[in-house]
């Protein structure tokens, strides 16, 4: 009781400073995942050309941004490219390192994406006499952005937990913020817990709008195969 | 770049990729088993309040970023007089967020293994808690290998956040030596390297387990 009457007590100190701190990190999560939707596109484009030179250029970049963590290329960005005469701002370079990071996630939603398609929608589409690039925009994505939906989300509630490693850089969001205020107040578990809950609101919700869409899509799913929905309903008759 | 500047880079890399595999491995420890357990509760239990606590551990641990959750537990728990060593307090935060990880993963896995073979197991009169320990354990943990590989490689880029409440691993480390020496870019992309070395073994050798356990 004693903990939460405390954190009331500041939250006219702290509440503004967080929510300001809050607004830096959807921004950050926004503007890098709108840049690592662009870059992800562009790999999975590059990835079914037929040049194997291409290919395996686009494929070396999903293993390197990969399996190198987001705080080495975030350090790279802000502490090694003003060795190369490129200086970059704390919130650029911690946009830029996560799109870097997550276009190689979501090139991969992409391709999953896509793949669920039948190859017969492209090649009546091309049939139909649409050049490659109208049949990706007007017949291929409209029918796989609904199969991503849920992953892409999936990625975005990540992006947000992890544009928390931003802090590390200087950014002024919510983790630093609240670094700062610990250093103030002397209250760590106060400040931390209260940042901690700003984050879970909207990362549960997001999660609860993942899982109402998956539930969707099972269920569509059971409409469109009458025999599997007979044959469930059989088992659980007996 | 000469020659000594290249070993204490080297030497200041590995002795921090040392710290690096006895974290993950730690965290690795410590997620199974909160996972293995929880998740075998989940499955098998039927009373709600339980489920409802498991749920809520899982739910508050996956919504928070990683690096919150460690300085909650590693400036925040020193201020009520639970001191954590930072090598403590960083195998502990990520070994609770991989447990609740993992739970998903394994309950995901058990569920997955076909619903004919639990009827079999009751059929030919196995109890219920030999059946799970028996056929559906096995087969489900075979069946969640792939996700826990991906949470394995994903744990070790993790552990560079670790550097953050001064657990002296790699990216802490490479601070170090880039304000002593200079040499930022090179050592932030040997560093890099290391990474991309380590997470190659890990995926191998998941690979390898996988093959070896297919049917």
């Amino acid at each position: 009781m004693l903990f939460l009457q405390t954190i009331y007590a500041n939250l006219a100190d702290w509440g503004p400073r967080l929510l300001d701190a809050l607004w830096t990190s959807l921004a950050l999560t926004v503007v890098a995942f709108c840049l690592a939707f662009l870059i992800g596109l562009i790999i999975e484009y590059l990835r079914t050309r037929r040049s194997a030179l291409v290919r395996s250029i686009a494929k070396s970049y999903v293993v390197l941004a990969r399996g190198v963590p987001v705080l080495v290329i975030l350090y790279l960005l802000y502490f090694g490219l003003p060795g190369a005469g490129i200086i970059l701002g704390a919130f650029a370079a911690g946009t830029l390192g996560l799109a870097i990071v997550y276009g190689a996630f979501l090139s991969e939603v992409f391709r999953a994406g896509l793949a669920v398609i039948a190859p017969g929608q492209r090649e009546a589409a091309l049939a139909v006499g649409l050049t490659p690039v109208q049949a990706f925009r007007l017949v291929l994505l409209p029918q796989a952005v609904r199969h991503m939906l849920a992953p892409l989300l999936v990625n975005l509630i990540s992006l947000l937990k992890d544009s928390s490693i931003c802090a590390l850089i200087a950014v002024p969001e919510l983790t630093l913020i609240s670094r700062a205020i610990m250093s103030e107040s002397f209250l760590p578990l106060h400040v931390f817990a209260l940042t901690a809950g700003l984050y879970f609101v909207i990362a549960w919700s997001a999660s609860l709008a993942v899982r109402a869409i998956e539930r969707g899509m099972a269920l569509e799913k059971g409409q469109s195969k009458p025999g599997k929905a007979a044959e469930t309903l059989a088992t659980q008759a007996i | 770049m000469n020659a000594l500047l290249f070993e204490r880079i080297f030497h200041a890399l590995l002795s921090g990729a040392v710290v690096t595999v006895e974290v993950s491995i730690g965290a690795l420890t410590m997620a199974l088993l909160i996972g293995l357990v929880l998740a075998t509760i989940e499955h098998l239990t039927v009373n709600r309040i339980v489920v409802v606590s498991i749920r809520i551990y899982v739910e508050l641990l996956r919504n928070v970023p990683s690096l919150t959750f460690l300085f909650l537990l590693y400036f925040g728990l020193a201020a009520t007089g639970v001191r954590l060593s930072s090598m403590t307090a960083a195998v502990v935060g990520l070994g609770m967020i991989g447990g609740a990880v993992l739970v998903d993963i394994f309950l995901a896995g058990f569920r997955s293994v076909p619903k004919g073979q639990s009827e079999a197991a009751a059929a030919i009169g196995l109890a219920p808690l030999m059946a799970f320990r028996l056929v559906i354990l096995p087969q489900g943990l075979r069946l969640s290998l792939p996700p826990l590989g991906n949470y394995a490689l994903g744990l070790v880029k993790d552990t560079s956040l670790v550097a953050a409440i001064a657990a002296p691993e790699v990216m802490f480390n490479a601070r170090q030596i880039v304000n002593e020496t200079f040499a930022t870019a090179w050592v932030y992309c040997a560093a890099a390297l290391l990474y991309l070395a380590l997470t190659f073994v890990v995926g191998q050798m998941f690979a390898l387990a996988e093959r070896r356990l297919e049917y």
